[in-house]
């Protein structure tokens, strides 16, 4: 079946839609690109007289997708090299044709996809919320490579193709307007008309829009400090976007094509064959599953959610209400006074203030937001809500009187959330008429850039609320996982033991330079011990208890928090913890918090003892997770810990993490540890067998 | 219709003068402010509500139709219609009589309506031939005309002409209200001690009030903080004071700043329905309109507006003034009150006249100040235990408003 229609205007214009069959979307696979070369090698020729050639598509909201990367994914190295030549080949040609050409975008057009964008003359957008125009490669761990490093730098100048390559940015039709990656937006009804408007330009000069003295201004001005920032963004941990940054200003000095394409070749092949690239792909298809996973029938046919109300206007309430209001859900935010509510409205007034700034809101998605929120600074009536999420005070008496009160205001088809972090979903539940509709719904700080949402699935939770809470959690664009009711659910289960022993390493000895450097060279996004004086030292040791009290043969309160907490240092809010805080200037270590120790003992733990530590206690949390059922898959585990605590990304999460360096490994290392540093390192049931039986994680490698 | 028109709940927005604490809020952001808490109080559904009726005196220009602004704002589905009505400072009442109007017409049974007013926002105009010079601008093409019409401008063309002067102005008489309000006092022989002692006796009795007149509003959220207080009563006033003012309208007058009512912003919006509709629904309404009048008299003595209207009322009910448990006399100015007072038969006791103090304390936003009469009578009422309240305001260019309101 063809995966293009093809379509003669009576003015010698072609118009060549993208229709891959049976599929709500469009991708480049070979068949798709011979296709595509069979039918620019007719329209070439002389006798075709073609006068004109748009490109476009027939979905409703998918104009090219990009590559193929399942199949590219399961080939090796030398059918890499190939299919990228034969995208490079294929776009060449397209970019050669005598005869102007125009990409006429409505919906998705990512990666390859916009890549054929640029071998045309002219780009058209459609204004649709489908449209999505970008080049997001370089977060899958590739490079833009069958021409994205080297076209796009010569249509915008190679800072701004730096920005939307490194940042593997993806825009909506009007800011894709003014960053330049289009050139006119109009509604859709209006495309092909616009289209056959910029073929009457004729060809676009594809001539040097730098001169030679720019190119060498981009070698002694741009490169160090591109360079420069990008090293202090990824510690040289992300080789994609280090590779991108080299073709791209490598491309733009010498400025042959021909050379450039080469180098995106090379390097686009030599990532994928690199475990990092792997671990990137590995968690990409996890999220695409995660975002798209599906739910039950009736959980599809139930009432969407349209009104919400959060019940406390904390940080996270606010967090949550705003996160809400931003995505079309009506809000009642509800709090015990107006103070309470003042101060949740001014963070909410403040994070859309900082979203207007970075050009995430216009004023008009402010006002609507913000006018899509009901505060309560006293007890509303809440028949309309489809859903309460409750956000008030980690305190289980405070819930529960609570939620006997909610259970009485809403009507019976509501579902009753809350977002504890700690507290047992099947106890509170207990307490209303209905526990069967109680389920958690665990947002992480802060809730407008933490993707992910612990659905947590209480004893009585029916199967039917966990559903339309995890469609729910979708429709807001959050990533979704679902969890059963347990101390710590699975993130702060996992995270919880690594931040101890961390405070314990340090009270053993350790500097928390080394504690802190270690894991951020193991790929952490922050150090255990900066983490901890983030999220407050009191909160800290709230979790360790109720997680000690739980898993006591295992788990402790390491002696550092109540000393800490008894002088005060509590953390980034009070100005001092393991760091001292100061406002304009960085966290610098806290010279106090070593005086609290006891003495130090003879040989403290170098930096990879730590790492080593440290990791391994998490990848056994997160097997015995596994063990008990607490998710479903090895995979929910690793793309909950990645997205919920920033686990280093391209080491796939802390079983992928285990496969690679071998279960067996890992099984020998903790029982070592077991008996040399504490036998809370004894390795679960589930790891000593699978090291016994050889098995992995994951079966796909 | 047969059927009652009853007010099931009420809140309003703190009122503060025009440049202070609720200057950065438009009309339309206030009255959304005012129907969403409405909303939310009550837990009504909005896809119930037939029309929503708002008064609003200088509509922005941005928000044309501002009661459909209001409505969508506030969570009103698409499919509610919205429509603006004026009758200057009456124009509170229109919403609240209308919506009336409607319900007898068979036309629905669930209202909201209120009145926005943002003085702070009325806008300071063109000279209508600098208007003209710039009409003349746009349409020039060539280099050449551009230069001409550009040089056709003086210094005296950026004159602003003050949106709210041309408002208080009748273009009938010619006169402004405040010079409406000196007329009265000069033929009726009011004093200035007169009309200073009775606006001293409106901020005493709005300062006493505070903790009630706060059970009628909704808090605005502005800067983290929750504002939740009318910031016009004013603790320091005395006679002496006040006597310091100099008057504004006439160099021999004796209406001044503060004897008249304050220009102020704020909003209120009401939830009325028909009797059986509040009772089906489980409402305990606040009470019950039984009759209302509007009666011209003359733009120059607009602020004896009371007296024809009262007038008038008698056709509607058999109720006299001796039956008020408490009156409602707007003060745009204490000269007018007392000129309406001297002409009421029987007359007012003061205890029962304005008792929570009045506009020359709480401010005048033109248009939501017929509301808030309205809701804050009926909580009157409820705190006193009593029956009927009288409510009544003049309006600019010679009208008379008056209600009659009972609680259930």
């Amino acid at each position: 079946m063809p995966n293009i229609q093809r379509q003669t205007l009576e003015d010698g214009i072609i118009v060549l839609k993208f229709d891959r069959p049976d599929s709500p979307a469009n991708i480049f696979d070979l068949e798709t690109l011979a296709e595509l070369e069979s039918h620019l090698d007719e329209l070439g020729k002389p006798e075709a007289v073609t006068r004109g050639l748009i490109i476009a598509s027939t979905k409703p909201g998918i104009f090219m997708a990009g590559a193929d990367l399942h199949a590219i994914r399961k080939m090796n190295t030398e059918e890499v090299k190939n299919f990228i030549q034969r995208g490079q080949d294929v776009f060449n040609k397209l970019a050669a044709l005598s005869f102007p050409t125009v990409a006429a975008v409505h919906g998705a057009a990512l990666g390859g996809g916009y890549e054929v964008c640029l071998a045309c003359d002219w780009r058209v957008a459609s204004t649709d919320s489908a449209t999505k125009i970008g080049l997001p490669e370089t977060k899958l761990g590739i490079i833009p490579a069958w021409g994205g490093c080297t076209r796009l730098p010569r249509l915008l100048s190679v800072p701004k193709a730096l920005d939307i390559i490194l940042g593997a940015k993806v825009l909506p039709a009007k800011q894709a307007l003014r960053a330049g990656l289009v050139d006119e937006v109009m509604p859709r009804e209006h495309l092909l008309i616009a289209a056959r408007r910029w073929l009457e330009r004729g060809k676009r000069d594809h001539g040097f829009t730098h001169s030679a003295t720019v190119n060498a201004v981009v070698d002694a001005v741009i490169a160090p400090g591109a360079r420069h920032d990008v090293y202090k963004k990824t510690h040289g941990n992300f080789p994609a976007i280090d590779k991108a940054l080299e073709v791209i200003l490598k491309g733009s000095s010498s400025w042959d094509e021909k050379d450039s394409l080469e180098r995106e070749r090379e390097a686009v092949t030599e990532l994928i064959a690199s475990d990092t690239t792997r671990q990137l792909l590995n968690l990409f298809f996890l999220q695409e599953k995660a975002r798209k996973f599906s739910v039950t029938k009736a959980a599809r046919d139930a009432k969407p959610v349209a009104r919400a109300a959060v019940i406390g206007a904390g940080i996270m309430g606010a967090g949550i209400a705003q996160w809400l209001s931003a995505r079309g859900v009506s809000v009642i935010l509800r709090d015990i006074d107006a103070e309470r509510v003042a101060a949740g409205m001014g963070k909410i007034a403040g994070l859309y203030a900082a979203g207007l700034r970075s050009r995430t809101f216009t004023e008009r998605d402010v006002r609507v937001g913000m006018d899509r929120i009901s505060p309560a600074p006293t007890e509303v009536p809440l028949k309309g809500a489809d859903i309460v999420i409750e956000a008030a005070v980690e305190k289980m008496d405070i819930k529960k009187k609570l939620f006997q009160r909610l259970d009485e205001l809403v009507p019976e088809d509501t579902i009753l959330a809350t977002n504890t972090s700690a507290l047992s979903i099947s106890e509170l539940a207990a307490v209303t008429r209905h526990p069967s509709r109680v389920v958690g719904l665990h947002f992480f700080n802060p809730v407008h850039k933490m993707q992910l949402v612990e659905v947590v699935q209480g004893r009585d939770t029916s199967p039917e609320v966990a559903q339309r809470a995890v469609q729910f959690a979708q429709r807001i664009g959050k990533l979704p996982v679902l969890v059963k009711d347990s101390p710590g659910f699975l993130v702060n289960r996992i995270l919880l033991p690594y931040m101890i022993e961390a405070a314990a390493l340090f009270w053993q000895g350790a500097s928390v330079a080394d504690v802190d450097s270690a894991m951020l060279n193991f790929g952490m996004p922050m150090g255990p011990l900066r983490l901890t004086d983030e999220v407050g030292v009191d909160i800290s040791l709230d979790v360790a208890a109720t997680l000690a009290a739980a898993f006591p043969s295992r788990m402790h309160v390491p002696d550092v928090l109540p000393a800490l907490l008894g002088a005060g240092m509590l953390g980034r809010k009070a100005g001092k913890g393991f760091y001292k805080y100061r406002k304009g200037s960085d966290a610098s270590l806290n010279k106090q918090v070593v005086k609290l120790r006891p003495p130090r003992m003879p040989n403290p733990p170098n930096r990879d003892e730590i790492e080593n530590r440290l990791v391994l206690l998490m990848v056994n949390e997160a097997a015995r997770c596994l063990e008990e059922g607490i998710v479903a898959s090895a995979g929910e585990i690793d793309l909950a810990m990645v997205m919920g605590t920033g686990f280093a990304p391209f080491r796939g999460g802390p079983l992928r993490h285990a496969d690679s360096v071998a279960v067996a490994k890992v099984a020998d290392d903790l029982t070592r540890l077991a008996t040399s540093a504490g036998p809370h390192y004894a390795p679960c049931t589930l790891i000593k067998e699978m090291a016994k039986s050889g098995q992995r994680f994951y079966d796909d490698d | 219709m047969n059927e009652r028109m009853v007010i099931v709940d009420g809140v309003r927005t703190p009122f503060c003068k025009s440049g202070t604490e609720l200057s950065a809020f438009s009309a339309d952001d206030l009255g959304r402010i005012a129907v969403n808490a409405l909303l939310t109080r009550t837990g009504l559904d909005p896809a119930l509500i037939d029309e929503v009726i708002f008064g609003c005196v200088a509509q922005p220009m941005e928000a044309a139709n501002i009661a459909r602004v209001i409505a969508l704002r506030a969570g009103i589905p698409e499919s509610v219609p919205a429509v603006t009505v004026h009758r200057n400072c009456a124009s509170g009442f229109e919403a609240f009589t209308t919506a009336y109007e409607r319900m007898a017409a068979g036309r629905g049974s669930i209202y909201v309506v209120g009145g926005t007013e943002s003085m702070s926002h009325v806008p300071l105009l063109f000279q209508e031939a600098t208007a003209r010079k710039f009409t003349d601008l746009a349409k020039s093409k060539s280099t050449a005309q551009k230069l001409s019409a550009l040089t056709a401008f003086r210094v005296a063309d950026f004159e602003p002409r003050a949106g709210l002067k041309l408002g208080l102005t009748d273009p009938v008489c010619g006169l402004n209200m405040g010079e409406t309000a000196e007329l009265l006092a000069r033929e009726d022989g009011i004093t200035r001690e007169q009309q200073d002692a009775f606006a001293l006796q409106s901020h005493q009795r709005a300062l006493a009030a505070e903790a009630r007149l706060a059970e009628e509003m909704c808090p605005v959220f502005v800067g983290g903080k929750a504002l939740l207080r009318d910031n016009g009563p004013r603790s320091d006033q005395s006679m002496a004071v006040l006597g310091n003012l100099r008057p504004v309208f006439e160099k021999y007058g004796t209406v001044t700043a503060g004897n008249s009512s304050q220009i102020t912003d704020g909003a209120v919006a009401l939830l009325l329905m028909t009797e059986s509709r509040a009772k089906d629904l489980g409402f305990q309404p606040l009470g019950v309109l039984t009759a209302y009048a509007y009666a011209g008299c003359d733009p120059a003595r607009m602020g004896l507006g009371p007296v024809a209207a009262i007038e008038r009322l008698a056709k509607f009910s058999t109720l006299n003034l001796a039956d008020a448990d408490l009156v409602e006399i707007n003060e745009a100015f204490a000269a007018q009150v007392l000129a309406v007072l001297a002409r009421l038969k029987p007359g007012i006791p003061p205890d029962k006249l304005n008792v929570n103090g009045g506009a020359i304390a709480l401010g005048h936003p033109v248009g939501a100040t017929g509301a808030r009469l309205v809701l804050s009578s009926l909580k009157e009422l409820a705190r006193r235990q009593a029956k009927r309240a009288l409510v009544t305001l003049c309006v600019g260019g010679g009208q008379g408003g008056a209600i009659w309101l009972e609680r259930i």
